[in-house]
């Protein structure tokens, strides 16, 4: 066979898998890489670093979905990341339940709190319902500090939360760990990204973008544009809420900061740094974030570095750096197809 | 089909609309309704689809009063509308939209709708990239969906050349042949609303000014004198 056919042959080889079974063994092979190469090759600094760069970025990845499917922006995800904390440690404390126990109790609340304001602000217009997530926020934010819930909340102390027996099987020492707590945020990260890429894919992602586009025609069409909308908001702070239940896991510690405004405009700085239009985009802004931070952060340029990244990605990449890359990519792709024209 | 008594719509101390008596008959009825700027055209249009709450008055669709009811219940009881200015999901492919707005009124024969609205070569293009004739068509498209039994239109020619709002008249009246359904066109083109309709309404400063064949709409002295002229 000479090297011409053999080409040939190996391109019809080639052609029976499918881009599917290459997509998906590519990203096996990055999930298992990524969960178990860090340890060996990072220090305990970075892993933490990297730990808390997941950890923003799943909160940016709730963010980013609500702004790009439902066109609707929430600066009250940090009222339920750390809202979560607290209800996680209340329940264990005054309630005496398991951490598992405790842990499902305070998703329901997340649940049950989103569904509620959710139902009161989600007709309003995009710019009342950013403001009023906002008021709702920082409402929350400041109930922490009130004398009257002082013995629960440790005021601007904040709370130490340690639990005892197992969390899915997990004891403490492995969430607080930085070693050993990278697998599992690396997992809850990709579990997290495939369920918000499942979404964005089902007939709900279709309805909310299309609704997002031209909320009219979709009522002249027959549709329902309140209900979609809700459940969004929903499943948005039950990821927020998830988020915030693994960084109290990973801490040990809840205060009034984890609630604040700070915590979702970093959420929203990461998901423009990654893009908001796909599921990888907020994780990679997360980390990008987290390790910047502590760069600038060290010089004190932490808000030159926020205000940076605002005006670089809004302006000059719109589609954050991984929607930059996807172009890039494409146009290649494109240009070399037209070389094969 | 659908009965219209005394209908008001008001914006603030304007009515744009003054107590309007209409009926629409069913199967197979293409309706016009023309009149000046101002006449209450699309505001009559707005308060049947339920775009807009009449001040007063009633409608009711097949022996039902359904003037509180939202515009999404009316529409999947088979009462579809388009729009004066194109209204379409401009970042969707047509297919994309058509699709999903089949899967929620639950038609099976989509194909139907794309051959009538002959928009086969469209289909992957994001409709927002398309002519400005085709999105029409698009617009359109979007209310045959479901096998609507009322369709109403609010100047589906605008925008378009006499020969495009024309052909996309006949287009209509085909389907309203076709499928025996009944449609309400608002238009300013008074030659393709001659040239299609069987009834036309004429609306004079939000009031019913008359109703006929389009003969005697021709013939009628009081429409020539208020929005004809030498058109008649």
């Amino acid at each position: 066979m000479n090297g011409e056919a053999a080409a040939r042959a190996g391109f019809r080889r080639g052609a029976f898998v499918a881009p599917w079974i290459l997509a998906v063994a590519v990203a096996l092979l990055v999930f298992l890489t990524g969960a178990f190469a860090p340890p060996y090759i990072a220090t305990d600094f970075v892993l933490k670093l990297a730990d808390s760069g997941l950890l923003l970025g799943i909160l940016a990845l709730a963010v980013a979905f609500l702004m790009s499917q439902a066109g609707l922006v929430t600066l009250g995800a940090a009222s339920v990341y750390g809202g979560v904390g607290y209800l996680f440690a209340l329940a264990m404390s005054e309630w005496s339940m398991s951490p598992l126990g405790a842990g499902v109790v305070a998703l329901i609340v997340v649940l049950i709190y989103s569904a509620i304001l959710g139902a009161l602000i989600i007709r309003t217009t995009p710019l009342a319902f950013m403001m009023l997530t906002l008021a709702a926020g920082e409402m929350i934010s400041h109930a922490v500090l009130l004398d009257g819930l002082r013995d629960y909340t440790s005021g601007a102390d904040g709370l130490v939360v340690g639990f005892r027996g197992t969390f899915f099987g997990l004891e403490a020492d492995n969430f607080a760990d930085p070693i050993r707590f990278w697998p599992i945020i690396w997992t809850s990260a990709w579990g997290i990204a495939l369920a918000v890429l499942l979404v964005r894919r089902s007939r709900l992602g279709a309805i909310l973008r299309a609704t997002r586009q031209n909320e009219e025609r979709m009522r002249f069409s027959g549709f329902d544009t309140y209900s979609p909308r809700l459940a969004a908001f929903v499943f948005v702070n039950v990821i927020a809420g998830v988020c915030g239940l693994l960084h109290v896991l990973n801490s040990g510690f809840v205060s009034q900061e984890s609630l604040g405004l700070g915590v979702s405009t970093n959420a929203l700085v990461a998901a423009l740094i990654g893009g908001t239009a796909t599921s990888t985009g907020p994780l990679v802004g997360g980390l990008i974030f987290a390790f910047a931070q502590d760069q600038f952060g060290a010089r004190g340029f932490t808000q030159l570095l926020t205000g940076l990244a605002i005006v670089v990605f809004i302006v000059i990449f719109p589609g954050g750096i991984v929607g930059a890359l996807g172009n890039f990519v494409r146009r290649i792709g494109g240009g070399r197809r037209r070389e094969v024209d | 089909m659908l009965e219209i008594d005394k209908l008001s719509v008001s914006y603030g101390t304007v009515h744009a609309l003054q107590e309007v008596d209409l009926t629409i008959a069913g199967k197979g009825t293409m309706h016009g309704i023309i009149g000046p700027n101002g006449a209450g055209k699309s505001s009559l249009l707005d308060a049947v689809s339920g775009r807009r709450r009449p001040t007063a008055g009633a409608i009711r669709y097949r022996g039902e009063n359904i003037t509180q009811r939202s515009v999404a219940w009316r529409r999947r009881r088979g009462m579809a509308r388009s729009f004066q200015r194109t209204n379409i999901f401009q970042d969707l492919t047509v297919r994309e939209q058509l699709s999903l707005v089949a899967w929620r009124l639950g038609d099976e024969r989509v194909g139907d709708v794309i051959e009538a609205m002959d928009l086969r070569d469209c289909l992957d293009e994001k409709a927002g990239r398309i002519a400005y004739g085709v999105q029409r068509r698009v617009d359109v498209a979007l209310a045959l969906i479901g096998r609507p039994l009322l369709l109403l239109m609010d100047e589906p020619g605008a925008g378009l050349s006499a020969e495009e709002t024309l052909r996309l008249f006949q287009h209509v009246r085909d389907l309203v042949d076709e499928r025996e359904i009944a449609a309400v066109v608002v238009e300013h083109d008074v030659d393709a609303i001659f040239a299609c309709c069987g009834v036309v309404t004429v609306l004079d400063l939000g009031r019913h000014l008359a109703t006929g064949s389009p003969a005697a709409i021709r013939a009628d002295q009081r429409v020539i004198k208020a929005y004809l002229g030498s058109a008649a």
